[in-house]
């Protein structure tokens, strides 16, 4: 059976860092059963990790029986990807902000060992990343990353 | 908990305080705190000179890369080194975009980095 | 660089009325034990028996003040809790992990890891996953690992973890086969593990016309004769699957749709 394009896996998570592994490894899984190369897989999955990472840790206001939620719009030449957290603070949402408007050029190198390179990677692996939020402080995270050979 | 990594260590003929690690696996938010231990002990045992060996790395994220800087750190301040080898091509690119290659001791061959020991 | 003062806070709304956290940050020598013990003396007050301390302002703790934590930890592990570090940089975790701190104490990433911690091994909490997909057969096997891999990170076996992939693919096979095509008509699937069992629903929809068939072809096959089924009959040998290596399965067949809903025992 040949897959339709474009279709959308949606998964729900709860806002526990040990699920991400998993759920990684299967929007990989997804995207090379849908045709993409095991490469772009391999980078789509930093991405997933990296903006999973900071869904859970700074987007759940503090309540670890909240919920992420991640969609993935899979098209044949490209995967949007979408995270939306259950609600952060106010400092962590203007953080992330300030983290995504930041230009890639000539970015001073962040602390490795303190983290916060996650988002880094993700602008580096992708075409786009958007952030909006909501009048409840839910965020969502929205990036677009192309097929290298489209 | 399953982690998503082992880790195995060797030891190199004539190289007392050197070691090979082997990494099989993924290294991850979830289980740099086991790794860190392990290399931790290592260190805390003489064992400052490694040679970590990432043939069956199958990943490494942005918090793991903190953590080998963080290895890498750790074993110059004991006077030893934390050499990596055999990186796969994925995990390779991924630490060389975000401008971390030149930050870490890496070489193509096992052999290669084990030969660089003095 | 001079050393940052020593600072100490507890917190205790954090939705569990057995949990506080201290958050330690600054300097922890010698000097701060006093202060230590204070805030300790006010938690042993309090109904708390699970202590998470943040690290994650720490900059140094002395041997001293590691061993004040190891008798701390003693109490509440008597009071049925006990207490964990959260938060730890590169340097404190190695520090901690020299003094052999591993071996007694839990280490999460942060404050939030060792909640979930706590709730899965006290609370028996479950984890929800719920995952939607078009109804197509490729989909599928990333679906089953990711169960498989689920579980076992929660410390199922090779062979929980085996039986439960082998489950969730026969059920989504089903949904798959049976159900409506279309990027409109998802599968959608809903996994809760705790720490003794997997809860597993896998919805799809189908055409109220098939419901007669459906009933008919999910009906249980005869007990006592075994769970023999026509080699030919691909839905029936799935279900008697399904059956075998569950320990409760139904399935619930209306004119929009099937849900069948399955729980398998944690057996290793």
């Amino acid at each position: 059976m040949d897959l339709i394009f474009p279709y959308t896996i949606s998964v729900r998570l709860p806002s526990d860092l040990e699920i991400i592994p998993s759920i990684r490894k299967f929007v990989s899984e997804v995207l090379q059963v849908s045709g993409f190369s095991a490469k772009f897989a391999f980078r789509s999955e930093i991405i997933i990790d990296a903006i999973c990472n900071n869904a859970i840790t700074h987007g759940s206001a503090g309540n670890a029986d909240n919920e992420v939620e991640l969609a993935c719009v899979i098209h044949r030449d490209r995967v949007e990807v979408v995270v939306k957290d259950s609600g952060g603070s106010p400092a962590d949402i203007e953080k992330l902000k300030e983290a995504v408007r930041r230009n890639r050029l000539g970015l001073p190198l962040p602390d490795y060992e303190a983290g916060g390179m996650g988002l880094e990677i993700v602008k580096l692996l992708s075409e786009t990343i958007d952030i909006t939020v909501d009048e409840n402080n839910v965020t969502s995270i929205h990036v677009v990353r192309k097929r290298e050979d489209a | 908990m399953e982690t998503q990594i082992q880790i195995t260590c060797e030891e190199i003929a004539g190289k007392a305080n050197a070691r090979i690690v082997r990494f099989v696996g993924d290294l991850d938010a979830t289980n740099v705190d086991y790794v860190t231990e392990q290399i931790t002990n290592y260190f805390s045992d003489g064992l400052v000179k490694i040679v970590a060996d990432f043939k069956q790395l199958r990943y490494v994220n942005s918090t793991g890369l903190g953590v080998l800087l963080h290895f890498n750190k750790s074993a110059k301040e004991r006077g030893g080194c934390f050499k990596i080898a055999n990186l796969n091509e994925n995990v390779y690119e991924i630490i060389e975009i975000i401008g971390a290659a030149s930050l870490l001791d890496i070489y193509d061959e096992l052999n290669e980095a084990v030969a660089a020991l003095n | 660089m001079g050393n940052s003062a020593l600072k100490m806070e507890i917190s205790s709304d954090w939705g569990s009325a057995e949990i506080a956290v201290l958050k330690v940050s600054g300097f922890l020598d010698f000097s701060g034990i006093a202060m230590l013990s204070k805030f300790f003396d006010r938690i042993a007050e309090e109904k708390w028996s699970y202590v998470i301390v943040d690290l994650v302002g720490l900059e140094a703790m002395c041997s001293a003040a590691l061993g004040e934590f190891m008798g701390y930890r003693k109490r509440f592990v008597e009071r049925g809790g006990s207490l964990v570090f959260a938060g730890l940089s590169g340097n404190i975790r190695s520090k901690l992990t020299l003094l052999g701190a591993n071996k007694i104490f839990s280490f999460y990433q942060d404050v939030r890891s060792a909640i979930n911690a706590y709730k899965w091994d006290y609370k028996k909490q479950s984890k929800s996953v719920a995952i939607s997909f078009p109804a197509d057969l490729a989909l599928v096997p990333p679906i089953r690992q990711f169960a498989s891999r689920l579980v076992r990170q929660k410390g199922y076996s090779v062979k929980d973890a085996f039986r439960i992939e082998t489950i969730v693919d026969e059920v989504c096979n089903n949904a798959v086969e049976h159900g409506l095509g279309g990027a409109e008509n998802t599968v959608d699937v809903r996994m809760s593990v705790d720490k003794e069992k997997i809860d597993i629903n896998v919805s799809n929809k189908s055409a109220p016309e098939k419901v007669a068939v459906l009933r008919e072809l999910t009906k249980p096959q005869t007990r006592g004769t075994g769970n023999h089924v026509g080699t030919d009959d691909k839905r029936g040998r799935g279900l008697a699957l399904i059956r075998m290596l569950s320990n409760d399965m139904d399935v619930d067949i209306t004119e929009h749709g099937t849900t069948v809903h399955v729980i398998k025992l944690r057996e290793e």
